[in-house]
């Protein structure tokens, strides 16, 4: 356990530098996003207001107030988000290749501690999630300020509607899905990010054991448990099975993300065990 | 003890080890021999439990290689096992946090026989200090059974001759040491049991004291005639 939680810290420490760069790059991005685009909006509806000969009142029945979303859904600030979500995928793969790759080869150091090598293989998931669950918490933390900031870059009157963070998750499709504003919803995209790790991992173990057979036996495996996850929605949409409830529904799938990453586990801990090459 | 027991390794339909066996015991010298791809590094992984087997068994002391073994027997393979970006003092930090029984004066007297500094990157390193450094990881641990992959591979005469002398030191004497080597003339005089593998198999085994004294023949003698008719 001692040894877990300092291959977790090691591994966090490793892509730290990557990590506090993307959160740099997510804050001044989104901020940036909120000014330039509060002030376009203020100095355009001006325009407007001067062209058209409108008052406030008249501008605001005819072309409505601003929100958040005027925010939430520009590159400004699904871009940084889509670079995070990208770089952390990427390193899903690199944090085991670069193990294993170079003049040094680090490999045979973590192989040969004197811990259950599924100890790795945990760490490396956790270090993963852990830096995944960071940047969501960043997110979190950012949406209120970024809010508080537009809000005060807009002019009262042309404030549509003040927005929490709850109502901003719903109201952009792509932010709700990478912050669930129900627990529910949170379970089965989290749940799902959690699987993708845990069968990657094994695909890429499965390549590290058998080398070339490994890559088309990885891609067979990640394969198979993608469609073993995806199995009840056939059932769902055949007209001759029963109809479910979505609680029924949502269980089902429940049960089977387990049963995947426990699979996945085992055969992990096989392969780093028994089969992996240096 | 080592034990290794018909070992039998298989690349696709290649037999890299043949029914391989042989012993190695603490406080002896053990020099593995033979020209490039007869099976010595996978010997040396296989006995770490960093590549599998097809048949045989390797035992030490008795016992298969499990987690606790990593505290018993160190593995100094021939590419360094650092991250480049670290320093030595942090190199050897990351050994001291998961090793229970790593050695810092040990390891800090490596560092002052090897002349080296601990601020010193471990990407900065030449070819000759990053063997010591090899060195110096594997041997500042307590361990019983040091294995050692070609230390002496590509590097200059003057870091050969400071290896050798830690094999002639206190740093090694007590332990078991299974060494893969070409440079056989830099450690002939240490060495105490020779194996000489070809093809995967043992062609021959002998005690290097036995054969001077009985038939006045060099480890390099022997080579020539195994090898060259």
């Amino acid at each position: 356990m001692k040894s877990y939680v300092k291959l977790v810290n090691f591994e966090v420490n490793r892509f730290i530098k990557i990590y506090v760069s993307l959160l740099i790059i997510t804050l001044l991005s989104q901020f940036i996003g909120v000014i330039v685009i509060s002030t376009g909006l203020m100095k355009r509806a001006h325009e407007v207001m001067f062209e058209q000969n409108l008052s406030e009142k008249a501008y605001l029945h005819q072309f409505g107030g601003f929100d958040f979303t005027h925010i939430s859904s520009t590159p400004w600030f699904i871009g940084p988000i889509a670079l995070c979500i990208a770089a952390l995928i990427f390193y899903s793969f690199l944090i085991w290749y670069r193990d294993w790759f170079g003049k040094n080869t680090f490999a045979y150091r973590l192989l040969m501690l004197p811990t259950a090598r599924i100890s790795l293989y945990f760490s490396k998931a956790t270090a993963i999630l852990v830096l995944i669950f960071g940047l969501l918490a960043f997110q979190m933390i950012l949406l209120p300020l970024e809010n508080a900031l537009f809000e005060s870059l807009i002019q009262e009157n042309f404030l549509q509607t003040s927005m929490d963070v709850s109502s901003i998750l719903q109201s952009n499709g792509i932010l709700g899905i990478i912050i669930p504003p129900y627990f529910s919803d949170f379970l089965i995209s989290y749940g799902i990010g959690i699987m993708f790790v845990f069968v990657l991992f094994t695909s890429i173990l499965f390549e590290r054991s058998f080398r070339l057979k490994g890559i088309v036996l990885g891609i067979l495996y990640f394969i198979a448990a993608v469609l073993l996850y995806l199995s009840p929605l056939f059932i769902i949409g055949n007209e001759t099975m029963p109809v479910l409830y979505p609680e029924e529904i949502f269980a089902i799938f429940l049960v089977l993300g387990i049963f995947i990453i426990g699979v996945s586990i085992i055969i992990g801990n096989w392969l780093i065990s028994k089969r992996v090459l240096v | 003890m080592i034990e290794v027991n018909q070992l039998t390794k298989k690349f696709g339909r290649k037999k890299v080890l043949d029914g391989v066996s042989f012993t190695a015991n603490k406080g002896e010298i053990t020099c593995l021999i033979g020209i490039n791809g007869v099976g010595k590094t996978t010997t040396l992984k296989a006995i770490m439990g960093l590549t599998s087997f097809s048949k045989g068994s390797i035992l030490i002391d008795g016992q298969k290689i499990n987690k606790n073994m990593y505290e018993k027997v160190a593995f100094i393979p021939d590419a360094i096992t650092m991250l480049p970006q670290m320093t030595i003092k942090q190199a050897m930090q990351f050994m001291q946090d998961f090793y229970q029984n790593w050695n810092q004066e040990r390891a800090t007297e490596l560092l002052t026989f090897f002349k080296l500094d601990e601020k010193s990157r471990i990407s900065e390193l030449s070819k000759g200090n990053t063997a010591k450094i090899n060195l110096l990881m594997g041997l500042a641990i307590d361990v019983d059974y040091i294995l050692m992959d070609e230390p002496f591979s590509g590097i200059d005469i003057f870091s050969r001759e400071q290896i050798a002398d830690v094999f002639a030191s206190h740093l090694i004497e007590d332990r078991g040491v299974i060494i893969t080597t070409h440079e056989i003339n830099d450690i002939e005089h240490l060495i105490d049991k020779v194996i000489l593998l070809d093809n995967g198999i043992v062609l021959k085994e002998f005690n290097t004291e036995q054969m001077r004294q009985e038939e006045g023949k060099s480890v390099v003698d022997v080579m020539r005639e195994v090898y060259q008719g």
